[in-house]
C-alpha cells in the first residue's frame, strides 16, 4: 500500500485548513511542521518582505493588519462589484482591487497584486510541504473540499489554486459530503444522514442516503455568507457600540490595529462561551484618548445569554435553510437517522439546541468538527487514488447545488439542469439561428435560483462562432451542458445537421484566464526555485550553527571556572548565552537571514571558548 | 431481492448476453478493464434505449421502490466512472457515463411512488395493464362498499352519503339532458347541505338549462299552433316560453309578430320591451321593438331602434330595408 504514490485530502477552510491521508487503512490528520493539526488559512508579507503562511502569519496579524490576508475563501471565484465583495471590502483590513479585466478580485500584498487563487495556493502549498515533510516524499495528488453551495466559478478557482500550488486536484468534493464520509467510515450504515456544517464563513446543509458504502447525496442547501465570522462580528459590533457609548463616541473601527485586536478577542470570547457562562474581554491600551489623554482600555463581561441574544437571527437563519432543504428533498425531520455537526460554530450550545429541537433528536458528537472534513477528503482521495480493489471502497454520488440555466428572451432564466441533480450529468439543448446568415450565437450561462436572469450568478458568456450561413431557422446547434463530478460546468456545441463541432469562446468568467494561469505557474516555478534555494541555504546554515552551538555547550563546563576568575568573565558568559538564544530563536522561526547575522558572533564565541579551554586563559593574552 | 439480483447478475454472462453480438473491435480496445466488465458495459450501453428502468436494474417489472433503490446502489458500483479512476478507459468512459446517467434516471423515477406507478402503467405489457385496471376497479368497488357500510351505522356519514348520492344522480341527469330532474335532485341535496358552493352553482346551472328547455318546448308548441291557424293559442305559447326564459329571442320575436297580427299593439309593445331588456345587445330584439313602434306610429323612435339594430348587426338586411323605407317615408 505504501508503494503507491501518497494522496491527501485537504480541507481548505475560511479560517483554518487541515491536511489528512489514509495510512494503513486508517484516515488520519497530518500535523504541520510546527506539530499542529490546524493551519490558519492566513497569508502575510511581513515588514521585512518575508512571506508567511499559517500560524506565523496569524501571529503578526495584529501589528501588520494591512499586510495580512485572511478569509480568502470568502472572495474566491467572486466577481468584482458583487454584493459579497462589496460587503467584504467594508470589513476587511487589506486592500481589494479589481483584476485587469475588471471582472475578478485581487488583493494587494507586499507591493504585489495577487489573484485570490494565488493566495489560496500559498496555503495549499504550505499544507503540501507539511505533508511532504511527513511522508518524506513528494505529494502531487489531492482531493480538496469546498462548501456544497459553491458555484462553478468558486470551484474552478479552487481548482486553479491547487494547480498553482503544484497539486493535481483529483476531485473537488463538498465539505458536508466529506464529513459524512468520515462519519460513516468503517461502519455499515443504512440510513438518511443530515450534515449540518456551520464553519467560519459558510453554512452548508446536506442530506445523504447512505447504504452499501454508497454515499448518495439527496439534496444540499446553504448560505455562503453565514458563518462563525458573522457571530464574531455581532460581538465586535456590540463591543464597539458600548465602547463608543462609554467613551464619548470614540469609533474603534477607525483604528485598524484596535479593530484586529477586537476581532481576535471577540472570537476568543465566543469560543469560551461554548464552555462557560460568561467571558471577560480585557483589552488594555486599546486606543488613544480623545484629547491626547492617556490610552483607553476595554474591559467587558459577555454573558452566554447576551451572545445568544446578539446572534439569535443567525441561528434562526440556519434552521430556516435547513427546513427548506429538507422540504426540497421531500424528507421529514423524523425520517433522518443521524445528524452530524461539522464546523467550529456547532460547538455553540445554542446551535446544538436549535438542531436538536428541529430534528427531535440528539445530534451526533462522535466526530471531531475541525478534522472530519479533511478526513473525509482523504478517504475520497484514497478511493480515487488507490487501484481498483474488491469493491469495498466508498462511492460518492454528489449533486449540483444550484440550478444551471440560460438567459432567455425578456431577461428570464431557463433552467437546463435543476439543482440536486446527481453529478456527473449532462443535458442537451437545441439552438436555432433567428436571422438570415447569422454566424454567431451568444449564450449566457447562469447559476442560481431566481426566475430573473440578472439575480443569478453569471458563469460565462459562450459565443458560438463560424456558423454556416443559411436562412434563419435552418441551422440548429446542439449545445451540451455538462456538470462534472467536481461540480464544474462544461459547454460544448455541434451543428445538429452536419455533426461538426462548433467552436466556443468563453468570455467573462470570474476565474483566471488560461494565459494568466500559465504566467502564474511560470512565476511560481521561479519562486519555488528561489524558495528551494533559500531552504537549502537555511538548512546548511542551521546545520552549521547547531554544530557550533553543540561544541560551545560542550566546552561550557571546561571554561566556566576559568572565565569566572577573569575580569570580563561574567560579561562574556552573558554575551555567549544571548548569542545562543538568538541563534535558537532564528532556527525556530526559520529565519535564514537572522541566522546569517549571528554566524560571526557564534564563531567568535567558539574561538574564545576553545582558546580558554586549551590554555585556561583567553586566547592571545 | 438481492439474491435475485445476484442470480441474474453480470457473472452469469452466457445466459445474460445470449443473442447479443459483441463487436470484436470494441471488445479489443486497449483499455484497463477486464473482459467480463467490458462485455457488461458494452451490453448494457447497447441496450440503453430498449431496456425499461427495471430491466436496467435487473429487476422484474413493477418491482417496489425499495428494491429499485437497493439495485441502484449495486449497479452504480459497476458503472460509476469513479470506480475506474486513474485507469485508461478510452471509449468506455463515455459509455459508463451514459449508463450511469440512465441508472440515475431510473432511480429518480422508480424511487418516487407516484412516478413509479405512472411509469408502470406506461411500460406494462397488455395483460399486466388489464390487471392494473381491474385492480383499480376492484379498489373503487371496495371503497364504495365501505362507505355504504359506514352510512348504515353513522347518521352523519349517512347524510353525507345521501348528499353525495343526490349530487351524483343530479350530475348524471344533467349529463343526460334531463335538467328538470337534475334541478330537483340538486335542490334536495342543497337542502341537506345548504352551504355547499358546488351544489349551489350546479343547481343554478341546472335551473337555467331546464328553463331554456321548457322555453324551447313552449316555442315549438306556439309554432305549430300558428301553423294550425290558432294565433291566440300561439301567442299564449310564445308568452309562456318568454316567461320561462326571457332571453329566448325567437319566442320574443314570434310573440311580437303574432300580437301585431292580432292587432294587440299594447301586448306587442310589452313583449318587445321584455325581449330588449333581456337581450339589450341583440339586433333582432331592437328590430322587433321598432316594428311595434312603427305600428304605433312613433316613426322617430322606430327609426332610432332600427338604427341601433343595424349598428349591432350590420348584416341584418330586414332591418336595413325597413330603415330605408322609414327614411323614405320621412322624405315623402
Amino acid at each position: 500500500m505504501s508503494d503507491h504514490e501518497p494522496v491527501v485530502g485537504i480541507d481548505l477552510g475560511t479560517t483554518n485548513s487541515v491536511v489528512a491521508t489514509v495510512r494503513d487503512g486508517v484516515p488520519r490528520v497530518i500535523p504541520n511542521r510546527a506539530g499542529q493539526l490546524l493551519t490558519p488559512s492566513i497569508v502575510a508579507v511581513a515588514k521585512n518582505g518575508k512571506r508567511l503562511v499559517g500560524a506565523l502569519a496569524k501571529r503578526q496579524a495584529i501589528t501588520n493588519a494591512e499586510g495580512t490576508v485572511y478569509a480568502a475563501k470568502r472572495l474566491i471565484g467572486r466577481r468584482w462589484g458583487s454584493k459579497e465583495i462589496e460587503d467584504a471590502r467594508r470589513v476587511l483590513p487589506y486592500a481589494l482591487v479589481p483584476g485587469p479585466e475588471g471582472i475578478d478580485v485581487r488583493v494587494q500584498l507586499g507591493g504585489r497584486t495577487l489573484s485570490i487563487p494565488e493566495v489560496s495556493a500559498m496555503v495549499l502549498a504550505e499544507l503540501k510541504a507539511d505533508a511532504e515533510a511527513w511522508f518524506g516524499r513528494p505529494v502531487r495528488k489531492a482531493v480538496v473540499t469546498v462548501p456544497a453551495y459553491f458555484n462553478d466559478g468558486q470551484r474552478q478557482s479552487t481548482k486553479d489554486a491547487g494547480l498553482i500550488a503544484g497539486l493535481e486536484v483529483m476531485r473537488i468534493i463538498n465539505e458536508p459530503t466529506s464529513a459524512a464520509l468520515a462519519y460513516g467510515f468503517g461502519k455499515a450504515i443504512e440510513k438518511k444522514v443530515v450534515v449540518f456544517d456551520l464553519g467560519g464563513g459558510t453554512f452548508d446543509i446536506s442530506i445523504l442516503d447512505i447504504g452499501r458504502s454508497v454515499y448518495d447525496v439527496v439534496a444540499v442547501g446553504g448560505d455562503t455568507y453565514l458563518g462563525g465570522e458573522d457571530f464574531d462580528r455581532r460581538v465586535m459590533d456590540w463591543l464597539t457600540f458600548t465602547f463608543a457609548k462609554e467613551n464619548g463616541g470614540i469609533d474603534l473601527r477607525q483604528d485598524k490595529m484596535a479593530l484586529q485586536r477586537l476581532k481576535d478577542s471577540s472570537e476568543k470570547a465566543k469560543c469560551e462561551l461554548s464552555g462557560a457562562q460568561a467571558a471577560s474581554i480585557h483589552l488594555p491600551f486599546l486606543v488613544g484618548g480623545a484629547d491626547g489623554k492617556g490610552a483607553l482600555h476595554l474591559d467587558k463581561q459577555l454573558a452566554r445569554e447576551k451572545l445568544e441574544e446578539l446572534t439569535k437571527d443567525l441561528v434562526d437563519r440556519c434552521i430556516a435553510v435547513t427546513e427548506r432543504t429538507l422540504k426540497d428533498a421531500g424528507v421529514r425531520p423524523n425520517q433522518v437517522g443521524e445528524v452530524i455537526l461539522v464546523g467550529g460554530m456547532t460547538r455553540m450550545p445554542r446551535v446544538q439546541r436549535a438542531v436538536r429541537d428541529f430534528f427531535g433528536k440528539e445530534p451526533c458528537k462522535g466526530v471531531h468538527p475541525d478534522e472530519v472534513v479533511a478526513l473525509g477528503a482523504a478517504i475520497q482521495a484514497h478511493a480515487l487514488g488507490a487501484p481498483q480493489g474488491k469493491g469495498e471502497e466508498v462511492l460518492l454520488l454528489d449533486v449540483t447545488p444550484q440550478n444551471l440555466g440560460l438567459m432567455v428572451v425578456g431577461g428570464y432564466f431557463a433552467t437546463v439542469i435543476p439543482k440536486n441533480t446527481t453529478v456527473p450529468t449532462s443535458q442537451t439543448h437545441l439552438f436555432t439561428t433567428v436571422q438570415d446568415d447569422q454566424t454567431q450565437v451568444r449564450i449566457a450561462v447562469l447559476q442560481g435560483e431566481s426566475e430573473r436572469a440578472i439575480d443569478n450568478e453569471l458563469l460565462g458568456e459562450f459565443i458560438l462562432d463560424g456558423i454556416r450561413p443559411a436562412r434563419r431557422g435552418e441551422v440548429s446547434i446542439e449545445v451540451t451542458f455538462d456538470i462534472s463530478a467536481d461540480g464544474i460546468v462544461g459547454v460544448s456545441a455541434r451543428d445538429a445537421d452536419t455533426g461538426l463541432e462548433q467552436s466556443i469562446t468563453v468570455t467573462a468568467t470570474s476565474g483566471l484566464t488560461e494565459e494568466e494561469l500559465r504566467r502564474i505557474l511560470d512565476e511560481q516555478r521561479d519562486d519555488l526555485l528561489e524558495r528551494k534555494q533559500g531552504e537549502r541555504e537555511f538548512g546548511e546554515r542551521r546545520e552549521r550553527a547547531l554544530a557550533v552551538v553543540r561544541e560551545i555547550e560542550e566546552l561550557v563546563p571546561a571554561v566556566q571556572g576559568a572565565l569566572e576568575r577573569t575580569r570580563f568573565g561574567k560579561d562574556a558568559i552573558q554575551k555567549a548565552e544571548s548569542v545562543l538564544a538568538r541563534v535558537r530563536a532564528a532556527v525556530a522561526a526559520q529565519d535564514s537571514a537572522a541566522l546569517g547575522v549571528e554566524e560571526e558572533s557564534l564563531d567568535r564565541t567558539l574561538q574564545l571558548f576553545k582558546g580558554l579551554a586549551a590554555t585556561g586563559r583567553p586566547p592571545g593574552r | 431481492m438481492s439474491q435475485g439480483c445476484r442470480r441474474r447478475g453480470w457473472g452469469v454472462s452466457a445466459e445474460r448476453y445470449s443473442g447479443f453480438v459483441f463487436d470484436p473491435g470494441e471488445l479489443a480496445e486497449d483499455v484497463e478493464l477486464d473482459v467480463a466488465r467490458r462485455r457488461e458495459i458494452l451490453f448494457v450501453d447497447a441496450n440503453l434505449s430498449t431496456f425499461t428502468h427495471w430491466q436496467l436494474l435487473d429487476l422484474p417489472w413493477n418491482a417496489p421502490a425499495e428494491a429499485a433503490r437497493a439495485a441502484y446502489l449495486e449497479k452504480v458500483k459497476i458503472f460509476h466512472p469513479d470506480r475506474y479512476s486513474g485507469k485508461r478507459l478510452g471509449s468506455y468512459r463515455s459509455r459508463l457515463e451514459r449508463v450511469f446517467r440512465k441508472l440515475t434516471e431510473a432511480r429518480d423515477t422508480l424511487g418516487d411512488e407516484a412516478r413509479r406507478a405512472e411509469y408502470a402503467r406506461r411500460t406494462a405489457a397488455p395483460e399486466e395493464f388489464a390487471r392494473i385496471e381491474a385492480r383499480k376497479l376492484e379498489d373503487e368497488r371496495r371503497s364504495e362498499e365501505r362507505r355504504a357500510r359506514l352510512g348504515r351505522t353513522n347518521p352523519l356519514v349517512a347524510k353525507a352519503g345521501r348528499v353525495r348520492e343526490l349530487v351524483k344522480r343530479g350530475k348524471q341527469a344533467f349529463e343526460d339532458g334531463s335538467f328538470a330532474q337534475a334541478a330537483t335532485d340538486l335542490q334536495m341535496a342543497l337542502s341537506l347541505d345548504p352551504r355547499n358552493a358546488e351544489i349551489t352553482s350546479l343547481l343554478a346551472d341546472a335551473r337555467r338549462k331546464a328553463a331554456a328547455l321548457r322555453a324551447a318546448d313552449h316555442y315549438d308548441h306556439g309554432v305549430s299552433a300558428e301553423v294550425l291557424g290558432r294565433p291566440q293559442k300561439a301567442l299564449a305559447c310564445f308568452k309562456a316560453a318568454l316567461e320561462a326564459d326571457p332571453g329566448n329571442l325567437r319566442a320574443g320575436a314570434a310573440a311580437v309578430r303574432v300580437a301585431l297580427e292580432l292587432g294587440d299593439v299594447a301586448e306587442a309593445r310589452a313583449r318587445a320591451e321584455t325581449v330588449v331588456r333581456a337581450n339589450p345587445s341583440a339586433a333582432v330584439a331592437h328590430e322587433a321593438l321598432a316594428i311595434v313602434l312603427e305600428a304605433e306610429g312613433q316613426k322617430k323612435e322606430a327609426r332610432r331602434e332600427l338604427e341601433r339594430a343595424v349598428d349591432l348587426d350590420p348584416r341584418l338586411d330586414s332591418a336595413k330595408e325597413r330603415l330605408k323605407k322609414l327614411r323614405w317615408s320621412f322624405l315623402g
